[in-house]
């Protein structure tokens, strides 16, 4: 089996993961509506915040949240794309790819891709919806193209776990309660909320969270305030949760295959 | 585009066992050999282990002893030369609801290695054989059950499989589709196709394969020609119903050279029975020897064993549902 012929499989099965996304309603609801709704409440209600003592001096409140709107976008879709991949365990059509002769880790890196393919519509979304309400983001088209890249790589580092989870467990009922653990990674991430104003336990609890340093280079680069967030630091923390994580789904993989 | 050993035996299954959680085998000890060509019938009521067996045989499924071969290759060694060859339609029709039937066949085609126009050409011809082109870009949630039947069997055609399996195609599918499928399933099978169906109907069996094997608790319990099984369980029985009670022993003499005459039953004083493996061609010389013998009747019946009373035979007991498959219009 060649890499080019196995690089087609998982442009195949990307392109389908992708496409079967846009067709669950119940899937673009979260992936899509929920991080701009929560985007809405928390911008209005908690505007105050930005007056408070060491809130940083950043010109659009608007444009200080859209980071966490653009990981917490990231965290749902890494996690229905584990959904969708229990529910094709669940439901038989996952056998089907397994009695096609590719490699076994691109039908996990070929759903990979249909997570990232989602991430950086996602985050384009929220970008350009988030600009039309009055966020600005003086970073420019680059540091936007940047924090694109930063959210699809970290969506593949969440998808990667959750396919892990649906291939140890082949269970769509667990993914789907795991749903509201999101928001515990997302709050114990300085998401909505300088690091620095945080709680001393949320503060440390912070600096174990892969996502504290995305989502701080994604506003650093967005804001061009290098003093917000370290864009190396959220690359290489984006980069190894995905490789990771997606080793370790592989591994699952492999390990349902030898149970079977 | 597949590496099947033209001269190996399509399927070869030695020993084969299948143990799940609980010490449960769901196969124990099977043995069977499957030519190239022949339409092969695994039949076996729910719970006999079919299913086991076709996974086992389509690298879904590892055995916990035992070996099995398709095309010429091992199931756990070769898993990947398997899957060239073969041609999967699992039980469960396991297609996504929300892509076209289309999209369905681009994406088997990819995984198969097929691209671009070739890819294009396939997916055409495919949907065409299967009566599917009309509904091609129409999501499969909104397809019948005969439709999900005959895309499932065009996705697993997508390569040309030297071994296709099916795995219970048409159950649950009314007459006309079943009829349709089993159409499809003669023609491929004419064109060089290895075919290996499991059923728990009984015509099914009889009308599409060359032999049959039956299965029951994992086991292989017969083996053989649908008609080579029949005569097994007994030879078809001819039933004459005299006009006159009085001739019964006529009868009997007349027709004593066609085969063994069943003695008399009290209970039907006017039935004379005959056992003879000529079956419905010892009609035409029953009632010749008869008439000779001045023996007036008022009817001929001939009972033929089915495989129903080969499977109660040979298990002991009926198969759920035998028979009871509505026949094709």
């Amino acid at each position: 089996m060649s890499a080019a012929r196995e690089g087609r499989v998982v442009v195949a099965l990307g392109r389908r993961a992708l496409s079967v996304q846009f067709r669950r309603a119940q899937l673009l609801m979260p992936t899509f509506v929920l991080p701009l709704m929560l985007l809405a409440v928390i911008a209005s209600g908690t505007s105050a915040a930005q007056d408070l003592r060491g809130f940083p001096d950043v010109s659009s409140y608007l444009a200080f949240l859209v980071p966490g709107t653009i990981i917490q976008g990231a965290l749902l879709a890494g996690l229905t794309s584990g959904t969708a991949l229990a529910s094709d365990i669940e439901f038989g059509f996952f056998d089907r790819l397994l009695a096609a002769p590719v490699r076994r880790t691109s039908l996990v890196i070929g759903r990979q891709a249909g997570t990232l393919g989602l991430s950086v519509l996602q985050t384009t979304f929220f970008l350009a919806v988030a600009y039309v309400f009055g966020a600005r983001y003086p970073g420019g088209v680059d540091a936007a193209l940047a924090a694109i890249v930063l959210a699809a790589i970290t969506a593949v580092g969440i998808g990667g776990v959750a396919a892990a989870i649906a291939l140890r467990t082949g269970s769509l009922s667990l993914l789907q309660s795991i749903f509201p653990f999101v928001f515990v990674l997302l709050f114990t991430a300085p998401a909505f909320f300088p690091r620095e104003l945080l709680t001393p336990v949320l503060r440390d609890a912070a600096r174990f969270n892969p996502l504290t340093y995305v989502v701080e280079a994604v506003r650093g680069l967005l804001t061009a305030d290098g003093s917000l967030g370290d864009p190396w630091a959220g690359l290489a923390a984006a980069v190894a949760l995905a490789l990771a994580t997606t080793a370790l789904a592989t591994f699952a993989l492999g390990r349902r295959l030898r149970a079977a | 585009m597949s590496d099947a050993d033209s001269s190996a035996p399509a399927v070869e299954v030695r020993g084969l066992v299948r143990e799940f959680k609980g010490g449960i085998r769901a196969v124990d000890g099977l043995d069977l050999e499957v030519r190239p060509g022949e339409i092969y019938g695994f039949l076996g009521p729910n719970g006999a282990g079919k299913t086991t067996v076709v996974r086992i045989l389509t690298t879904l499924l590892r055995p916990t002893a035992g070996s099995a071969r398709v095309a010429g290759n091992d199931v756990v060694a070769d898993a990947d030369a398997v899957r060239r060859s073969i041609g999967v339609a699992l039980q469960e029709a396991a297609i996504d609801p929300l892509m076209t039937g289309r999209e369905l066949l681009r994406m088997q085609g990819a995984l198969h290695g097929l691209r671009g126009p070739a890819a294009r050409d396939r997916t055409v011809s495919l949907l065409e054989r299967v009566g599917l082109t009309q509904a091609a870009d129409r999501r499969v949630g909104g397809y019948s059950g005969g439709m999900r039947r005959r895309l499932d069997l065009a996705l697993a055609l997508v390569h040309r499989p030297h071994v296709l399996f099916l795995d219970e195609p048409t159950t649950g599918l009314d007459p006309t589709s079943r009829g349709a499928l089993w159409r499809e399933v003669r023609a491929l099978n004419d064109e060089g196709t290895t075919v290996f169906l499991t059923t728990q109907y009984l015509e099914e069996a009889e009308q599409l394969a060359d032999r049959v094997g039956i299965i029951a608790a994992g086991r292989l319990v017969a083996e053989g020609t649908p008609d080579a099984l029949k005569a097994r369980v007994g030879e078809p029985m001819l039933h004459v119903e005299l006009a006159e009670a009085e001739s019964a022993g006529r009868a009997r003499a007349a027709l004593a050279g066609l085969g063994s005459v069943e003695p008399a039953d009290p209970a039907a004083p006017t039935r004379v029975v005959l056992r003879t493996a000529a079956g419905k061609g010892a009609i035409g010389p029953a009632i010749r020897a008869l008439d000779e013998h001045g023996v007036v009747i008022e009817s001929v019946e001939v009972e033929t064993p089915t495989l129903d009373d080969v499977f109660a035979a040979v298990t002991g007991s009926q198969l759920e549902g035998a028979g009871s498959v509505e026949a094709p219009a």
